[in-house]
């Protein structure tokens, strides 16, 4: 599985008035955890909207700029499925589709016209064992999604994005929903990932960030404030709102 | 020593009187020799129910003191209740006033509080009434909960009373007109036709015909109203276009039904060439449903989460994948319950089918496979609505004699009969209704 990384110039959104992200330029490289943080309001999910161009489903957005996925410009991609089945997103919302744990996961590789059963039980397997949820779910994969407790439906959730075999994999404040233990557990699973994959990790958790990341981008305000090595960003910040941030004085 | 009772609930009741205009003597609060004033009453009473001597009668729970102003001279007549102050341990703060949320901690405070006020003359008592030192039990209900308590049952009583008011007239039309229908209900009044200038007979072909319309009609208007239902909810932006329509599904679904009627003659039996026919009928009852279809499926798809949308748009699904996997087969029971209610507002409507297809009399095969499909399409047929609308207006019912001589039946007897068809028709669809919808919500999956 190649990786790949995303280039983004310029990158401007606004809702009807009301800017979201302004003028953001960011190298995000391929096969390693990029953090994100940035108190509320700050433009982090916008930027996960704008890579997988869920943005278009907010009709009053507007974007102008670049986001160069594998070197082509998402905004100018003709075909969005493709672009969204090689970008896996998990949001800090769980949610269990209204359907069978296993045609929860099965749900993008049937939707990308993938029909065989064995082919299905093999890559249901797969992501439920990466998600850390095979073992609680092995003798039930025929309950409803929605049944399970919210720290669960998260990792079917990241199990779902992880079943069509994404290049990138976004994550929006994924462990709000989960317990410390499993979100370790996921944590160690994305570490692992990172290796074949781009990781974009929003967090809140600045902690969470430091742990896993080997870039950190701190946004405030719908700017990029920052970006740079995790050690550097945490220990000497180049701006003062950074350090602010990262020590806990501001947030 | 004051008069002292015990309640029903074990809990002491102690009265102090204070008497307006003392006679000089000061008394010990009896009612025989009342104290002089409010300041003398609480020093009686802190002396007997607060400090530290053995002989002290502490308060418990429930326990309530009252100072009761009366008239000079003996009396024990009842006094009114003017002020009601709280005392309660649990209930202590810093802001503590005597009132049942901020009560008191103790009794020592709440005299003190009392006799602040009286000195201020914040709490004049005329004679005849009295203020309640009241200790409250953790948990008991102030005057604030008795009033939501109080109001609570009001609410229901009138709630429920309203509720009856519309079950009774109900029941009442109901069972009138089963009482007024009782001797043709029977078999045979379903499967017979109307016979002897329809004074005779039963209702097969207007009920056949109504099957007819109501089916046709649904037919044609579901799959258009549902369709345009999910492209309004699923796709159409918010753009002056879908205002437009919403606008237009709004005011369709207030046109009344005659004019509807009018629109079908135009559009129907005289555009589109199809003459007064069940087919005609059929499409004029097909664009009166309409609008309520369209806002049924739009209400249904609605009530999916947009976060299940969202989750397959971030899979790589399309919009009509999404729809067609997660929105249409969580909102199906909604939408079904919007068509099949349809089905007695079809049945029920006479207006539209009266000039684009409804029959006078028509007889019809009764027997066989035949009697299940005896109306074409190019055709007017008998439907029961405008079957009663008939009876009532312009049948003549039959002599006694022939009534006598068993060849006819009492044209009253025949109205209710065909009403009663008609509801009967009506109240099995929403039941079936009612239960689908209950089968398909006990399955609902979040």
């Amino acid at each position: 599985m190649a990786s790949v990384g995303i280039q983004i110039r310029d990158l401007s959104v606004k809702y009807g008035e009301k800017p979201a992200l302004r003028e953001v330029s960011l190298d995000i490289p391929p096969n390693q955890i990029f953090g994100i943080i940035g108190p509320a309001n700050s433009g982090k999910t916008t930027l996960l909207k704008c890579i997988n161009r869920t943005i278009d489903f907010v009709t009053t957005a507007s974007v102008s700029g670049s986001l160069l996925v594998a070197d082509q410009d998402v905004r100018r991609m003709r075909n969005v499925y493709e672009l969204r089945r090689r970008i896996g997103m998990v949001f800090p919302l769980p949610v269990g589709l209204p359907m069978s744990i296993y045609d929860n996961v099965a749900y993008g590789p049937r939707m990308a016209g993938v029909r065989q059963r064995g082919e299905l039980d093999v890559l249901v397997e797969r992501c439920l064992r990466q998600a850390a949820l095979w073992d609680e779910v092995k003798d039930r994969l025929n309950l409803l999604g929605t049944k399970l407790s919210g720290g669960q439906q998260q990792r079917l959730t990241l199990a779902r994005a992880l079943s069509l075999e994404p290049e990138i994999l976004c994550l929006d404040e994924f462990s709000i929903a989960i317990d410390p233990v499993t979100t370790m557990k996921i944590e160690e699973v994305l570490l692992e990932l990172s290796r074949e994959m781009s990781i974009v990790l929003v967090t809140n958790l600045v902690q969470q960030a430091r742990r896993l990341a080997q870039n950190v981008a701190f946004f405030n305000s719908s700017r990029l404030v920052e970006v740079g090595e995790t050690k550097q960003l945490f220990t000497k910040p180049r701006e003062q709102l950074t350090f602010d941030y990262v020590t806990g004085n501001i947030g | 020593m004051p008069e002292t009772a015990m309640r029903g609930n074990g809990s002491k009741h102690f009265r102090y009187f204070v008497a307006a205009k003392p006679n000089g003597s000061t008394g010990d609060g009896t009612p025989e020799h009342p104290s002089r004033s409010i300041r003398e009453a609480i020093e009686d009473i802190r002396v007997r129910h607060a400090g530290d001597s053995p002989s002290v009668q502490r308060l418990n729970g429930y326990d309530r003191i009252d100072i009761c102003s009366v008239f000079k001279g003996p009396t024990t007549s009842d006094t009114k209740q003017r002020y009601e102050f709280f005392v309660d341990p649990l209930g202590a703060s810093d802001l503590a006033i005597g009132s049942a949320q901020l009560p008191w901690p103790d009794l020592e405070s709440a005299l003190e509080g009392v006799a602040k006020m009286d000195a201020e003359g914040a709490i004049p008592l005329g004679p005849g009434e009295h203020l309640s030192l009241s200790v409250r039990e953790v948990f008991s209900a102030t005057p604030v909960d008795r009033r939501k308590r109080r109001h609570e049952r009001i609410a229901q009583v009138v709630l429920g009373l309203v509720t009856l008011t519309l079950v009774v007239p109900l029941v009442a039309i109901l069972g009138h007109l089963v009482y007024k229908a009782w001797p043709v209900l029977t078999p045979s009044f379903l499967f017979e036709n109307p016979r002897n200038q329809m004074t005779a007979g039963g209702v097969w072909a207007p009920l056949i015909g109504t099957f007819y319309l109501v089916f046709i009609s649904l037919l044609v208007a579901s799959p258009i109203g549902v369709l345009a239902g999910v492209y309004l909810n699923e796709y159409a932006r918010d753009n002056w276009f879908t205002r437009v329509v919403n606008l237009a599904v709004v005011n369709l679904a207030g046109v009344p039904s005659i004019v509807h009627a009018l629109f079908g003659v135009g559009a129907f039996v005289m555009f589109a060439n199809m003459g007064e026919s069940v087919l005609a009928a059929s499409c004029t009852l097909a664009i009166m449903t309409l609008p309520v279809i369209i806002t049924s499926t739009r209400e249904a798809l609605a009530s999916v989460p947009m976060n299940f949308r969202e989750a397959c748009w971030n899979m790589g699904a399309s919009r009509w994948q999404t729809i067609r996997t997660i929105v249409l087969p969580n909102s199906i029971n909604g939408i079904l319950t919007g068509v099949i209610l349809q089905v007695s507002r079809a049945a029920g409507e006479t207006a539209p089918i009266l000039f684009t297809g409804a029959a006078l009399y028509m007889t019809i095969p009764t027997k066989g496979l035949r009697s299940f499909f005896p109306y074409s399409l190019q055709d007017g047929c008998m439907a029961l609505s405008y079957h009663l609308h008939v009876m009532m207006t312009q049948v003549k019912g039959a002599s006694p004699e022939a009534i006598e001589a068993g060849k006819s039946l009492p044209l009253e007897h025949l109205q209710y009969g065909t009403a009663i068809v008609l509801i009967g028709l009506v109240l099995t669809v929403n039941s079936f209704s009612i239960g689908l919808r209950m089968y398909l919500r006990s399955r609902k999956k979040w």
